[in-house]
């Protein structure tokens, strides 16, 4: 008992520092590769540029987390409500079926949609944001799903028995109990869409994708070393700030 | 006052309850009680809408409960059931003040009456509000679960096996708490128990119910003395009836005033049971016990001879006397 406290609140902490350790680390790297040519330089002697630098790297992290955070928020939206909507009583019919299309949109490859949504999207971002949301679906709804269901039944029944609406049983109830696996799933969902956002380079999406992409057409290493490293950094960081917060809520849930 | 008249549940074409009546009036504690799957939870849940009857009239202080507004209905009865039920992500305080904050109480009054409840229950206020229900033991947790249920003094109180997960020491002090609290706010209670000794200790009116039938209802000595059936007769006890029946009845009512006679050693307080008497005599080994007052002073006499003669007479018209 003892030990484990002590081994809980060493987790804790670390999940408190670790956002700010990958965080700073982003940071540097941002800041520091136009200072490292001759790192780089090391990496690919022959090259005439080692420096990626038809943009500058703050731009292409900007446009980088825009365009995750835009298909984020989508779909949290509509895998929670879509979650919510078939595990509801007059919904029930649509689980089966909410619960093909989630799986349907990630066994697609986004690559594939990518390909698909060009001829009518156009180039540009709009493709790989449709292509992040289709992608990171899976996830989000099937935590929902999870985590609504694992809500203990008489739980739920007492809460409806003392007299709480359905919309106060889902509220204060149902999705305080079922966070910490939605979140969970949202985590999952945002850290692939950071990786996955690279192949919008391909269509021009302009973001951090586009060194590697370069990289690979022009045959330098040392562009896609610096588009990888900080999409790398930028899935941690974010990775670790979900850590802290899905800590916090379990903390919460079983507070002592 | 509840009242159900000729109500049945179908589930599908099979009857979970079968044409039942039954009345349980104001203040009153009325126990269901059967064999697992005999319908007596299906019963009280439809008593405050979680399920719906299927045909039949369910009425709730003379007014069919089809006319009112199920949450509204249901925040006026109070509901405690087995697992508790109690929201893990809240502070007992916050859980117990649910049904008052539903009902819109102002802030101060909800606070007054949670701590009037903890105090009620024995849950002192420094101690328990800020804790988790899982950080309470079984017994704990039900006493915030019965304290959440009375929390809006609601005129019924719907109890679904509250104790039947907790240890024996445990469950027969939370029995004697209700009975305590029953007899100190007289609300109208309906109680499920597949536990006999249970409803015999605490029910004024007991329901044995099977296959969603009732199979007999009465006060528990009517149905200890006449037993309808074999499985009443068995639900009860068999060959232990008799003394079941003891344990309902005080020793003050069948002392003697003392004899000429040396007075016995063993003495009984006069508020104990007849069981507890015989029990005592068995252990002494003597047939005359000293029937005593509060405050340890004699007043009375009991014996063996007296007490077999009573249970005798009050047999009398029993169809089946051992």
């Amino acid at each position: 008992m003892h030990i484990n406290r002590y081994t809980d609140t060493l987790s804790a902490n670390q999940a408190r520092v670790l956002p700010l350790v990958w965080g700073v680390l982003l940071l540097v790297t941002l800041v520091g590769i136009p200072y490292l040519e001759g790192l780089f330089r090391w990496l690919e002697p022959d090259a005439r540029q080692v420096i990626y630098h038809r943009a500058d790297f703050y731009t292409l992290l900007g446009r980088h987390v825009l365009v995750v955070g835009i298909a984020a928020l989508c779909t949290i939206i509509v895998g929670v409500l879509a979650g919510i909507a078939v595990t509801r009583r007059r919904g029930r019919d649509f689980l089966p079926l909410v619960g093909q299309l989630a799986s349907l949109g990630q066994t697609f490859p986004p690559v594939a949609v990518l390909a698909l949504a060009v001829p009518t999207l156009g180039f540009g971002t709009l493709p790989i944001i449709v292509a992040l949301i289709l992608y990171g679906l899976l996830p989000i709804v099937r935590n929902t799903l999870a985590g609504l269901q694992g809500v203990d039944a008489d739980i739920k029944q007492s809460a409806r028995a003392m007299g709480m609406t359905s919309w106060q049983v889902l509220r204060s109830v149902e999705l305080p109990l079922a966070a910490p696996v939605i979140l969970a799933g949202i985590r999952t969902s945002v850290t692939i869409n950071i990786a996955t956002a690279a192949l919008g380079a391909t269509v021009g999406a302009s973001n951090l994708g586009d060194p590697i992409i370069a990289g690979i057409v022009n045959g330098n290493m040392a562009y896609v070393v610096q588009g990888a490293l900080l999409i790398a950094l930028l899935a941690l960081t974010v990775d670790s700030i979900f850590d802290f917060y899905q800590k916090k809520l379990y903390s919460r849930l079983s507070a002592s | 006052m509840i009242e159900l008249a000729h109500v049945s549940k179908f589930f599908g074409d099979e009857a979970a309850v079968d044409d039942i009546s039954l009345r349980v009036a104001k203040g009153k504690f009325c126990a269901l009680v059967g064999t697992s799957g005999c319908g007596k939870s299906t019963t009280l849940r439809m008593i405050n809408r979680l399920i719906e009857h299927s045909a039949g009239d369910i009425l709730v202080d003379g007014q069919n409960i089809q006319s009112y507004n199920p949450v509204k209905l249901r925040r006026r009865i109070g509901y405690v059931i087995q697992s508790t039920g109690l929201f893990p992500h809240w502070t007992v305080a916050r859980n117990i003040g649910l049904v008052p904050r539903l009902l819109k109480w102002p802030r101060e009054t909800v606070l007054a009456r949670v701590e009037e409840l903890m105090n009620l229950l024995g849950l002192p206020v420094e101690e328990f509000a800020h804790k988790y229900p899982h950080q309470l033991s079984g017994g704990q947790a039900q006493r915030v679960g019965v304290a959440r249920a009375l929390a809006a003094d609601p005129d019924i109180l719907l109890m679904d096996e509250p104790f039947g997960a907790l240890d024996p020491i445990t469950r027969e002090n939370l029995q004697d708490e209700l009975a305590k609290l029953q007899a100190r706010l007289n609300k109208t209670v309906v109680f499920v128990t597949h536990d006999m000794d249970e409803a015999l200790k605490l029910a004024d009116h007991l329901v044995v119910m099977r296959s969603g039938r009732i199979v007999q209802q009465g006060t528990p000595l009517a149905l200890l003395q006449h037993p309808a059936d074999p499985f009443v007769d068995s639900l009860l006890g068999g060959l232990e009836r008799g003394l079941k029946q003891a344990a309902l009845t005080r020793v003050r009512d069948h002392m003697a005033s003392l004899g000429q006679t040396l007075p016995a050693q063993s003495r009984i307080p006069a508020e104990f049971s007849l069981r507890q008497a015989l029990s005592m005599m068995l252990r002494d080994h003597c047939d005359r016990l000293t029937v005593v007052d509060q405050q340890d002073m004699p007043i009375g006499e009991l014996s063996l001879r007296k007490i077999v003669k009573e249970a005798q007479l009050d047999k009398v018209g029993a169809r089946d006397a051992y």
